[in-house]
């Protein structure tokens, strides 16, 4: 088991870090040395800060919406007396045991049909000119994968905010009531303090998450139209795995300095927010 | 008037003037939950419905539910002509291999590490912790470059190995927290036995672990069955080798017109897992919940 991990989760941080100083195509040993060229280069590409941008633009529009989201349906199933919680529980979860690629699919045939099923009364009608076509258009691609996003791994944190309800006493409840505060002042006051620990943990999680979404920018648009929703990892992707024949661009020591600097990026982020989640940890107990 | 008398009094105050509105109130959200339920699945029934269409009556039907007849030539033409027999062979190699090669070197590693006299254990724990919250994703190159190094590249060993390495930090700490709630009597009752620790552990701890083997076993599996990201660019020279979410995608470029043979082909992606999870949809759950809580 170490000789695994050491292998290949401890070796590659190391490698990559050497990789990042060459110029170097993929294939063979590297040779051309360029020093911290390759990270220059990164820093002056508009298209690698594009890119970063969406990464963000995805996360913080997606984990707000989506936490907000399964909190609420949270507190909706978590109500003992709702009859069937587990069956809307389980037809919220289902599209987590798919594969984002899969899923990416589908919500592209979903969304074209759709755009022509829409597009129609509306140019019939004059609104439109020409029938809507959400994933090739820049102001709608990275949208629409953001909202798939949300609909994709809602259930994950559905299930943990359930799991962190049901572990609130419910004593805490039936004293609130008896002391007369209503439904709201129940939510304000026992449920927020009390989920505020677990909370972080599952914001830490889908920030984590996010920040490192892949498959279903790749396979929805690919990055597309003109890099409108391109992110990071496709952007990495680019440049070390379009074979050379196919994009001129192909350097994998240039895509392994953007990768770089990214993970130590999000390994600071990670950092960061491990030490917020200890800080609220120490708190409850003093 | 005592505390228990107004309580009950203000309680039975309330109790008729809520009843009414709280039962139509709970038909209003049994009604919105199954609207937003129907709407949450609606894209699987539509892949669904589109998988018995014609290619005609895909385009003519929109956004419908409903096949005008169950016409299952979309579903042979995605197995032979589409290669779906190839990618659902393979992805039933890499997700059962992962899923066993996990549970056996996570339980044996947690195992040990969950006794408390071996030497070195804060070192090694403190390095797995540190490593459990690096992001996975952007060391592909060097992971790439080393496959490729040892001659795995292209072959679904390489992608088994990658993706077992990567599993293994995590479950590792969830099976050493597992052993380490199980009472040591019965572990040393086995060792006074004349039991060996590697059959202790076969024998007596890996059987009370079976909770946490399914717990992990049941992740894994889904994890693997969904792999994209490293089947993607382990398989990109050899497309015999994809799995069934590599070559959905694949699949898509190739036949971007043949929509509904898509349709097909993702049904028999999502089909074997959906039913694994409405059969174990609890321990599914509680695989999930679990995860968070530890």
């Amino acid at each position: 088991m170490v000789s695994l991990v050491l292998l290949f989760v401890v070796y590659p941080l190391i490698a990559s870090i050497n990789i990042t100083l060459y110029d170097w195509n993929g294939i063979g040993v590297p040779t051309r040395f360029v020093g911290l060229q390759n990270f220059i280069k990164v820093a002056q590409d508009q298209w690698f800060w594009n890119a970063f941008r969406n990464t963000f633009v995805y996360t913080f529009v997606l984990v707000p919406i989506q936490l907000a989201l399964a909190l609420m349906l949270a507190l909706v199933l978590n109500n003992p007396r709702l009859k069937g919680s587990t069956v809307y529980r389980a037809v919220y979860f289902s599209p987590v045991v798919t594969s984002a690629a899969l899923v990416g699919v589908v919500m592209s045939l979903l969304l074209s049909s759709m755009g022509s099923e829409i597009s129609g009364p509306l140019m019939r009608a004059g609104l439109i000119s020409a029938p809507v076509d959400v994933l090739g258009s820049p102001a709608f691609a990275l949208p629409a994968v953001i909202a798939v996003g949300i609909w994709h791994t809602l259930g994950y944190n559905l299930v943990y905010f359930l799991a962190a309800l049901q572990s609130i006493p419910k004593e805490m409840y039936e004293a609130a009531m008896v002391d007369g505060a209503n439904a709201w002042h129940r939510f304000l006051e026992i449920t927020i303090p009390m989920l505020r620990e677990v909370g972080a943990v599952i914001l830490f999680l889908a920030v984590l998450g996010s920040l490192q979404i892949f498959d279903l920018v790749l396979v929805m648009t690919g990055g597309g139209p003109y890099y409108a929703s391109e992110v990071v990892s496709t952007y990495i992707y680019r440049f070390a795995f379009t074979p050379a024949s196919v994009a001129a661009e192909s350097n994998v020591g240039y895509a392994s300095a953007a990768a770089f600097f990214m993970g130590v990026l999000v390994m600071t982020l990670t950092l960061g927010q491990l030490l917020a989640v200890r800080y609220l940890q120490q708190r409850k107990k003093a | 008037m005592s505390a228990s008398t107004i309580r009950a009094l203000t309680g039975n105050r309330e109790v008729p003037t809520q009843t009414c509105p709280r039962l139509s109130a709970r038909w209003l959200v049994h009604a919105a939950l199954i609207v937003a339920g129907v709407l949450y699945v609606y894209p699987f029934l539509w892949v669904l419905a589109g998988s018995f269409k014609t290619q005609g009556e895909f385009f003519r039907s929109g956004l419908s539910l409903l096949p005008k007849q169950l016409n299952l030539d979309n579903y042979v033409y995605a197995w032979e002509a589409g290669q779906f027999s190839t990618y659902f062979t393979n992805t039933v190699v890499l997700a059962v291999s992962v899923t066993a090669l996990v549970i056996l070197f996570a339980s044996m590693a947690g195992y040990v590490l969950s006794k408390t006299n071996v030497s070195g254990k804060k070192i090694i724990l403190g390095g797995m912790v540190a490593l459990m919250f690096l992001p996975g994703g952007y060391t592909i190159i060097p992971i790439f470059d080393l496959v490729q190094r040892l001659g795995l590249l292209d072959s679904l060993v390489g992608v088994i190995v990658v993706q077992t390495a990567g599993a293994l930090i995590f479950n590792t700490l969830l099976f050493m927290g597992y052993f380490s709630t199980i009472s040591k009597e019965i572990e040393e009752a086995a060792l006074i036995d004349g039991a060996n620790l590697p059959t202790t552990y076969a024998r007596v701890m890996l059987p009370m672990a079976s909770p946490m083997v399914a717990t992990v076993g049941l992740f894994q599996f889904m994890q693997n069955w969904n792999a994209f990201w490293i089947p993607l660019v382990f398989t990109i020279g050899n497309p015999s080798l994809r799995t069934l979410a590599v070559g959905m995608y694949a699949f898509v470029g190739e036949n971007s017109t043949g929509w509904t043979y898509i349709c097909a082909g993702a049904i028999m992606s999502i089909l074997p897992i959906m039913a694994l999870f409405f059969f174990l949809q609890r321990y599914f759950i509680e695989a999930v919940a679990g995860a968070v809580k530890s």
